[in-house]
């Protein structure tokens, strides 16, 4: 059955990408939910809560609220909230609750700025859908509401977009991506998200160009090209070094990497850089921008067909998060070079060293 | 909101449990998420939640059906191979949770959940969530209609977070839900079941051997049946013992369904009481039960702790195995100070916050959920000695216990453990985090 998965436990929601992508920019996040989804949130996709005092805040909806659609109470408690905390905005954050009683988040949108008088974004997530589309439509409300002024264009800036640690395994990531860009002779890196906080969003169209790091990031970097004429370009400046190392072996092999699809294909171009015979395929559980598809790229639909195309692809290695190894058979062995994919596994590379 | 809010013990008991500030109700105000309050303002993201609790049957299995961001968490409670392995899930799409559709692939996906086991698992769970509370989708003919396709026994836990405060929460619904399985059987005088938690008490605690004394000879808690077949036997129990509150529905069922009446104890940490509540038992049960023994152990580990360590000043969580205010208002009776108290006031504990009042009416109590505790700054507290998971996240420098572990202090023997446990924190052998 396509939707049963009988290994593995479910990724990282599309919730939890909204919250991620919005985590570090001083506003005040409200989850739409009931409770459940906030904990899941924070006690496994958003490693930086245990950090850092954050502002997240669950609504508490309780059946009546959900019933009768009390919006008004809800930006009621936002405002409470609000008040006096020198938070620059709020974000309501969708799950399933609002989605079955079809909340209308942008009616939601316009009471809380009213009520509040600050900007708020909300973004429609359901819960069902994993974790990029979250974080996609998040990365790009937050441009939308605040990368509003055409700026001049200040040479040797650069925009990361599409970072977080759900995207790569280390808390450490937007500082490693930064470094990784100063060294290609970049003067000032913005990794959105994950270092650069509003002000740089505020400035986004001052950056000559952005780089888009996962596909995340990409909607709000087609945005900003259309709204500024700011150029974009998909790659994956930094790897972690032990895959890296890891890597010569699988020269002129036939290897199938699974991860988000820009550092597949990142990987995809360090082994092909080792030897350009090698057969690498990418694969993802996550988006999969066509534009960024080669020959035999595919997106696995179901837990069913993970399986079948590992058995049935004959891959002499697979570049994976291990924890995919619970769903294919015991019996057999397979050659698994693990990249921890926090969405998939809530690991991050300094829990594996 | 720049100031975390708080109200003295003497305050909030002069306002009456009628008049609880907004700022402690936590439907008045959106629920401050932080690590203090993680395994409570989420039940099951740490500890027992719904989904680990649906597992006690022995050799069951658990079917999450839910959008994905349901299920998410439980990759962290399955860390244990033998859990992970007892987890599957039937993902809701879009469509799914507007509709309903998900419904028609239940017993098609129980039987391929059973098949897919090595052995035949005693009962597949199905633990539905929020979605389903709208969808009023009615779970026990969907579970009836999957046991008789798979041929197994397929029963309902109800994750309703949304109705958390209503008449029947999910913990207090699991409850039902994990005894729900047992069937009538002859009656056994000598048997009782200890109802309340997932996990043993300590094997420490004097109710055993009180209970023993008075003829019980066989004592049976759901977790620590091995086999389906030892979880049966609960059903020749001649009463159940309820040691939390949230198994009262639960006991109730069972007298309903198998006519086993229920006694109801408290956790205390108040020794007297404890030693009442014991007096009162013997008399339900037609026993003497002699705590003495087990009181003076208590009360000694507690002097010795005082004269060890002075009249230390405690902040006192709500994440830990005590209700907080009695906990409290035991510290304070014996001679202690606390100075904050980080709970949760309702109708069943305000009894405590007045005899606080009476005490300590400086005690200051704060809401873990407020939002204002996202300004908290623990800098300024007079406390020395914290207890509870979410007090030592306030409080990470100073010395404490968490008290949440999962074997269940209960009764004098709880007392002096806990005592035992501050004096190994304050006398640097154990500072656990």
């Amino acid at each position: 059955m396509k939707s049963l998965l009988k290994h593995l436990s479910p990724f990282a929601p599309d919730q939890s990408g909204a919250v991620s992508a919005l985590f570090e920019f001083g506003g005040l996040i409200a989850i739409c939910d009931a409770g459940g989804c906030t904990g899941n949130i924070c006690g496994f996709d958003e490693p930086r809560w245990f950090t850092r005092r954050s502002a997240i805040f669950s609504a508490g909806l309780r059946d009546m609220d959900a019933i009768l659609g009390r919006d008004d109470k809800l930006v009621a408690k936002l405002q409470a909230a609000m008040d006096g905390s020198g938070l620059a905005f709020s974000a309501i954050i969708g799950t399933p609750v609002p989605a079955i009683i079809a909340t209308d988040f942008k009616a939601l949108k316009r009471m809380a700025e009213k009520r509040t008088g600050l900007p708020a974004i909300t973004v429609a997530t359901t819960g069902t859908r994993h974790y990029d589309v979250g974080a996609s439509d998040a990365w790009l409300e937050l441009f939308k509401t605040f990368a509003i002024e055409k700026l001049p264009i200040e040479s040797g800036t650069v925009g990361v977009l599409g970072a977080s640690p759900l995207d790569f395994p280390t808390l450490d990531a937007g500082n490693l991506l930064s470094a990784a860009l100063r060294n290609d002779g970049w003067k000032t890196v913005n990794s959105y998200g994950m270092g650069a906080g509003l002000d740089a969003v505020k400035m986004a169209s001052a950056a000559e160009k952005n780089i888009v790091v996962s596909p995340a990031g990409l909607a709000a970097a087609k945005y900003l090209q259309k709204t500024f004429g700011t150029p974009f370009e998909v790659r994956c400046p930094w790897l972690p070094p032990q895959l890296l190392d890891a890597l010569p072996p699988l020269a002129g092999k036939k290897t199938l990497i699974i991860h988000q699809q820009f550092a597949a294909n990142a990987i995809r171009d360090a082994v092909l850089k080792l030897d350009a015979t090698s057969q690498v395929t990418v694969a993802s559980w996550f988006m999969m921008e066509p534009e960024f598809m080669r020959e035999n790229d595919f997106r696995i639909e179901s837990e069913e067909a993970f399986i079948e195309a590992i058995l049935n692809g004959n891959y002499d290695a697979i570049v994976c998060d291990s924890r995919l190894r619970a769903a294919l058979p015991r019996t057999q062995s397979f050659n698994i070079i693990d990249f921890p994919h926090f969405a998939v596994s809530g690991r991050l590379l300094d829990e594996v060293q | 909101m720049n100031q975390a809010y708080s109200i003295t013990a003497a305050e909030l008991a002069a306002r009456g449990r009628d008049d609880i500030p907004s700022e402690l109700l936590s439907s008045a105000h959106l629920i401050y998420s932080s690590p203090a309050t993680l395994a409570f303002n989420s039940p099951g993201a740490q500890g027992f939640g719904v989904k680990r609790a649906g597992l006690a049957v022995p050799g069951s299995v658990m079917l999450l059906v839910a959008p994905a961001c349901c299920g998410r968490n439980t990759a962290a409670l399955g860390c244990e191979a033998s859990l992970a392995e007892r987890f599957f899930y039937l993902m809701q799409d879009d469509t799914d949770i507007v509709t309903g559709r998900h419904l028609a692939r239940i017993p098609e996906a129980v039987k391929e959940v059973c098949d897919s086991c090595a052995k035949r698992p005693s009962a597949v769970m199905i633990c539905i969530t929020c979605v389903d509370a709208l969808l009023g989708t009615d779970m026990e003919r969907v579970c009836r209609k999957a046991s008789d396709y798979a041929g197994v026994p397929v029963v309902p836990c109800y994750m309703y977070a949304l109705t958390r405060e209503g008449r029947l929460p999910p913990m207090v619904s699991v409850r039902r839900s994990v005894y729900s399985l047992l069937q009538p059987c002859e009656k056994v005088p000598t048997s009782v079941n200890i109802l309340g938690f997932f996990s043993p008490l300590r094997d420490d605690t004097e109710l055993y051997t009180l209970l023993k004394s008075a003829g019980i000879r066989t004592i049976r808690e759901i977790s620590r049946c091995a086999t389906f077949e030892e979880y049966q036997a609960m059903a020749e129990a001649n009463f159940n013992l309820v040691l939390h509150q949230e198994a009262r529905h639960a006991a109730a069922d069972l007298q309903k369904r198998l006519g086993i009446p229920s006694i109801e104890l408290a956790r205390l940490y108040q020794t007297d009481k404890i030693a009442n509540q014991y007096r009162l038992l013997g008399q339900a049960v037609g026993a003497e039960f002699d705590d003495a023994p087990y009181r003076e152990r208590a009360e000694k580990a507690i002097a010795d702790f005082r004269t060890r360590f002075g009249t230390r000043m405690f902040a006192v969580g709500e994440w830990l195995n005590a209700d907080p205010f009695e906990l409290s208002l035991s510290l304070i009776r014996n001679g202690f100070n606390v100075s904050e108290i980080f709970g949760t006031v309702g109708g069943s504990n305000f009894v405590y916050v007045k005899k606080i009042a009476a005490l300590s009416p400086d005690t200051k109590i704060y809401s873990n959920l407020s939002p204002t505790m996202m300004s908290y700054d623990g800098r300024d507290a007079a406390c020395d000695t914290v207890i509870g998971r979410d007090a030592m996240y306030y409080h990470p420098t100073l010395p404490g216990v968490p008290w949440n572990e999962e074997r269940q202090p209960f009764g004098h023997a709880g007392v002096a453990a806990l005592f035992a446990a501050l004096g190994n924190a304050l006398s640097g052998k154990e500072t656990p985090r």
